[in-house]
């Protein structure tokens, strides 16, 4: 699985990355995440998820060969 | 771009909802004017040279510009069905901005003027708080942060749940 993350994630994760082995949602998503950067945890907790250039929710089953953008909270303002 | 016609569509301009460079502002109200409209609304977003008491040397907008074009499309068409707007335009830039460019435009066109400032408000208010665009403060200390983003999420418990002022 590819995964994208933009703005502040990147001072936690390389732009663009794999994970191997099975993730099966974004909930399943977020706990690999921590357990490879628990400084990040904070902000994956308040970030959207995307496939596909559409929006995706916790019910959505991620495959192995998706690449999903990580979306940090918007500019706001 | 948005613009109606006997058949309100979505029309595709030549500067983009996206873009990485200066945004051409004339160019942009020179496209927005329309016979039936009696009045014409421009927001520009302006990079200042400080926020929260510290001194900033530039802003960096980065986005996912699939994303955000998608959105930004999506809230043009609805704004001009909501209040039967003439027209409604809105670009973002990315990159590096400057101290007194311009990094977002949206303007709207409508035959009365409540319309089009009601409209312009809803439009911004919703690509600043859902528009997946992010903005890097670089401080004159030689720092950068991202961040001063959307924090609605703190209110309404969900990352996609927002509060605007300008009401839905």
């Amino acid at each position: 699985m590819k995964i994208h993350v933009y703005a502040a994630l990147k001072e936690h994760f390389d732009p663009e990355f794999e994970l191997d082995g099975v993730v099966r949602d974004t909930t399943e998503l977020k706990a690999r995440l921590r357990a490879l950067n628990a400084h990040a945890a904070g902000l994956l907790d308040i970030c959207r998820f995307a496939v596909a250039d559409g929006f995706i929710d916790a019910d959505f089953k991620l495959k192995e060969y998706d690449t999903v953008v990580i979306i940090p909270p918007a500019s706001g303002g | 771009m948005i613009r109606s016609s006997s058949s309100p569509r979505p029309v595709e301009d030549n500067l983009g909802l996206i873009v990485a460079g200066p945004i051409d502002v004339q160019k942009m109200v020179a496209q927005a004017h329309h016979p039936g409209a009696g009045a014409l609304v421009l927001f520009c977003g302006d990079v200042r040279d400080n926020n929260r008491g510290r001194s900033v040397v530039c802003l960096e907008y980065e986005a996912h510009a699939a994303l955000a074009s998608k959105l930004i499309g999506e809230i043009l068409e609805e704004a001009m069905h909501k209040w039967d707007l003439k027209v409604a335009l809105a670009t973002h830039r990315v990159g590096k901005v400057a101290i007194g460019e311009t990094a977002v435009v949206v303007i709207t066109s409508s035959a009365h003027r409540q319309e089009a400032y009601a409209a312009n408000k809803y439009i911004i208010d919703r690509i600043k708080h859902e528009a997946p665009i992010w903005k890097c403060e670089y401080f004159a200390d030689g720092t950068h942060e991202w961040g001063n983003n959307c924090q609605c999420h703190l209110q309404t418990g969900d990352p996609a749940k927002h509060i605007y002022e300008s009401g839905r």
